[in-house]
């Protein structure tokens, strides 16, 4: 039944961006009613706080448009099109920034049955790995990011940075054992 | 060890599979994917953290004014290459020359001073028409649709200040400070709605949709803390912003429906939040105000779903958003019903037919496109709801038709 809606959805979407690669500016509008709430997850996730995520969010979407006529519907999904334009505008935000001051971020935990003290070790752990995953390098954290907390499969992470299945998997590998390494060596420091 | 722990992160998170299933799979490689898996499966999706309806809107609007003065600034370049005359020149000259006139009589009118005393005034006060004045001067010098909107929304903002100050202080001018605030969003909307560039207008809409929106939970503030001489002036006051926000609505519906749609049932949930505050309170006759006020939004949502049909999309969505957005107005509907006396629950079981006849609408919207999908073909009506109180709503009797004995 799920899945029914969904086809619905998307057939509404892929008309749409039809739409928005004709120059129709409505469609695209729709779009960004649909979008904005995720590109600004994703970047917030990223850059840490308000003002920096909503300047870029908008500038996503600036660029988004600027760029459609070259986006093509069958190359990746229109979320993870926008993603790879958020990715790259972060990318840039952070060559700009000489602190890393964006890597001071609260993530509330979501779990609001646990103890005081189970909710702090859970908001310690996250931040922990919030910082690493934005220490790794910027194509292994693209992949993280995608797949753990967009959730996108490997089909449509790999079609979307332009490499294949077998490809997202090794960096997805590599990925994963940078963090374990680097997790181990701020655990060896405390 | 790619393809393994790959395999084993999708199994895990589809719920296929466990860590130790896993691990024991592969008991060769245990050593290795372990502390992978591990730090893999501890990576959470962090809590849904949402722009604030401000920005979205904010954002919207500017992205669609970019996108249309891109375009703009195309088209002039080529009248330019053209004909190397820009008519637009001699309107934007025209306009600079009006601002200049306009700050000049209103300085030469008015004293700073004075000016600057008025804002506190009230309708009915000496200074007040200064106020409205320097207002008058301000729209002159706002030139772009989009501040115009915005300086609307401020000053229906403005009236509402007006209106709280005035229930407390003299009730019988109070009338003057609503006459004030519909105008004020009367121009909004009818700003909105002319702006040229089709997405930015359906943005200023909403913007002002939910202007309206946040206006009417002002004015529910304001009713409860105000002697009750001066609450008739207040109702009239929501009257006006409920019948404003179905304009605002109606002028998005054609532009996105949807959109309207979502705006429309999140202030139907507001009056149904209202009621329900006010039968906790044993308020009986706001519960029913607030009951009108959600059946007259719930039959707008009907309309806006022909709107959509007219348009040739967003049909099914907008049906969809209804039908599902029934389940939890029933639902605290039911929880109304329990609470007021008898004499109150006949205006509960009439918003509940309302809510079911809508539903039904939407249903039938859904089955003729085959989309109705999950949502079940009988309106979801809450079981504490008493059997002879269902019938009703379900089977409404015929308009005319007395008790049935006809």
């Amino acid at each position: 039944m799920q899945g029914e809606r969904n086809t619905d959805i998307t057939a509404d979407i892929n008309l749409l961006i039809k739409g928005a690669v004709g120059g129709d500016a409505d469609a695209f509008g729709r779009l960004y009613d649909m979008y904005v709430d995720r590109v600004y997850r994703h970047v917030y996730y990223r850059v840490g706080n308000i003002a920096d995520a909503e300047d870029l969010s908008q500038q996503v979407f600036l660029k988004a448009w600027q760029a459609i006529g070259r986006y093509k519907k069958t190359s990746s999904p229109f979320l993870a099109w926008l993603m790879r334009i958020s990715h790259n505008l972060v990318v840039d935000f952070y060559r700009s920034k000489k602190d890393k001051a964006y890597l001071d971020f609260e993530i509330a935990a979501s779990d609001s049955h646990s103890s005081p003290e189970r909710v702090a070790e859970m908001e310690f752990d996250q931040q922990q790995l919030r910082k690493v995953i934005l220490q790794l390098p910027v194509e292994q954290q693209q992949v993280i990011l995608m797949s753990f907390i967009e959730g996108f499969s490997h089909a449509e992470i790999a079609s979307s940075l332009g490499k294949s299945e077998g490809a997202i998997r090794v960096i997805l590998h590599r990925a994963l054992k940078k963090m374990r390494n680097m997790l181990e060596g701020e655990r060896g420091l405390d | 060890m790619e393809d393994i722990l790959a395999q084993c992160i999708e199994d895990i998170k589809a719920g296929r599979s466990t860590l130790a299933d896993c691990l024991g799979r592969y008991p060769s490689m245990r050593q290795e994917l372990e502390p992978l898996l591990r730090i893999a499966l501890s990576i959470q999706k962090p809590p849904p953290v949402t722009p604030s309806n401000a920005f979205r809107v904010r954002a919207r609007v500017q992205l669609m004014e970019q996108i249309h003065a891109e375009r703009r600034d195309k088209k002039a370049w080529r009248s330019i290459s053209v004909s190397g005359v820009r008519q637009t020149w001699y309107a934007g000259w025209l306009k600079t020359v009006a601002m200049v006139v306009a700050i000049v009589l209103a300085v030469s009118a008015l004293g700073a001073g004075t000016a600057y005393a008025s804002q506190d005034s009230l309708p009915g006060d000496t200074l007040y028409p200064v106020k409205t004045g320097t207002e008058q001067v301000r729209r002159l010098l706002t030139i772009d649709d989009i501040s115009r909107v915005e300086l609307e929304l401020r000053f229906a903002g403005t009236r509402l200040g007006e209106i709280e100050a005035l229930a407390n202080k003299a009730p019988d001018r109070t009338p003057m400070a609503v006459n004030g605030y519909e105008k004020n969003i009367a121009m909004a909307i009818e700003k909105a709605e002319q702006t040229r560039d089709s997405g930015v207008s359906a943005s200023l809409l909403e913007m002002v949709s939910l202007g309206i929106s946040n206006h009417l939970s002002i004015l529910d503030r304001v009713e409860d803390g105000i002697p009750e001489a001066a609450k008739e002036a207040i109702k009239q006051a929501k009257e006006i912003a409920i019948s404003e926000q179905v304009k605002a609505l109606r002028a998005l519906a054609r532009k996105n429906p949807v959109r309207a749609a979502e705006i429309n049932i999140d202030t139907m949930q507001s009056r149904l939040n209202r009621a329900r505050v006010k039968a906790d309170e044993g308020e009986f006759a706001e519960v029913e105000e607030a009951l009108r006020q959600f059946e007259q939004l719930r039959r707008f949502g009907e309309e806006i779903s022909q709107i959509a049909n007219g348009l040739g999309y967003g049909t099914t969505a907008v049906d969809g958003l209804n039908a599902r957005a029934t389940s939890a107005q029933l639902e605290v509907l039911g929880i109304i019903y329990g609470k007021v006396p008898e004499e109150t629950k006949g205006a509960v079981e009439e918003a509940m037919g309302v809510s079911v006849e809508g539903y039904g609408q939407a249903v039938k919207g859904l089955q003729e496109r085959g989309a109705l999908n999950d949502i079940p073909e009988e309106p979801p009506v809450p079981e504490e709801i008493p059997d002879d109180v269902k019938k009703r709503i379900l089977k409404p009797e015929p308009k005319g038709s007395g008790n049935g004995k006809s």
